[in-house]
């Protein structure tokens, strides 16, 4: 899994958003805002990772159990999928 | 000021007020074509205007390119007003009633009141510090001033059945401001475009104001943003 091409995540004030570029304005005219933890996964997906590698990176870097890391990670992978900016 | 060689008079009559009259070279010229118009007819809902108004957003568009590119400006659809040099600018949807609540403001304090903007004023980081500009580009009302004011807050409005007025975070603002500025789809550009609003939004008090059409919504902002008090 990956995340699509013409998507970028940036820290603007504070806080991390992503917006398209290219192309992919076309199809994404809107802006997400992500929490620390989607911007850690975030960057993960742009060279691309399979779920479970995204919790075992998150377990790596939170201190966080493996339930709730598994939890989350899907949550997150949901939503992306949703809005279409993963492949 | 600046300098547009148009195709049609709409455009040219428009911006009298700002064209370059001086002897060396303007800051910025355009030489519109029947390119730009076709480019303008080509977005959607665009269909319908008439080729001289397709002309004027299609300078616009230039204009707000070269800003962005060349003077760390944005254009930010808003109504600018001034009190004594300060400038407050009004954010929302079009539909809201930010020009409305900006007329408010110039009913409650008559002269000490001036219009930068009505609708589409440009932003810039000059100096260290962030000012708008008047711009042709003035909204139905047609208000607008040839000159600048550095801002004091940026305030977005929502319509509510009470008054209210509260700050609100860089990350809130944001999210509204996105959807009321011209968004390049060059990666460069969309960099500068976000350092520009990443200095603007951590630097400018931002506000967020539910209210009715009335005069004590306006007496609220001004309260809060002018003078303080926030309720």
């Amino acid at each position: 899994m990956k995340i699509k091409n013409g998507f970028i995540l940036r820290e603007v004030a504070g806080s991390f958003i992503v917006v398209a570029v290219g192309e992919a304005v076309k199809d994404f005219k809107g802006i997400i805002n992500l929490n620390e933890t989607g911007a850690f996964l975030w960057k993960i997906l742009e060279s691309g990772a399979t779920e479970e590698q995204l919790v075992a990176k998150l377990l790596e870097e939170y201190d966080v159990d493996e339930k709730t890391a598994a939890e989350d990670v899907g949550k997150f992978i949901n939503k992306l999928s949703e809005a279409k900016l993963v492949k | 000021m600046f300098a547009i060689k148009p195709i049609y008079k709409y455009t040219a009559k428009l911006c009298e007020n700002y064209l370059y009259s001086g002897s060396g070279e303007p800051e910025f010229s355009a030489v519109m074509t029947e390119n730009d118009i076709a480019a303008e007819k080509s977005n959607a809902g665009a269909e319908n205007f008439p080729d001289y108004y397709l002309e004027s957003l299609a300078v616009f568009r230039k204009l707000c390119d070269y800003i962005l590119s060349f003077r760390q400006g944005i254009i930010f659809h808003s109504s600018a007003i001034a009190v004594d040099g300060q400038a407050y600018l009004f954010t929302a949807p079009s539909g809201t009633g930010k020009s409305t609540h900006a007329r408010l403001w110039r009913e409650m304090l008559g002269d000490k009141a001036v219009m930068i903007n009505d609708d589409k004023p440009i932003i810039r980081f000059v100096d260290g510090d962030f000012y708008v500009y008047g711009t042709p580009w003035n909204g139905k009302h047609h208000l607008d001033t040839n000159a600048r004011a550095k801002i004091a807050a940026i305030c977005e409005i929502r319509q509510g059945k009470e008054n209210k007025i509260g700050k609100i975070s860089p990350q809130e603002m944001l999210n509204v401001v996105f959807h009321q500025t011209i968004m390049p789809t060059e990666l460069d550009k969309v960099d500068n475009l976000l350092a520009i609003l990443d200095k603007m939004l951590t630097a400018v008090p931002l506000y967020r104001l539910e209210c009715d059409i009335s005069r004590e919504a306006a007496e609220l902002s001004y309260n809060a943003m002018v003078k303080g008090n926030i309720r």
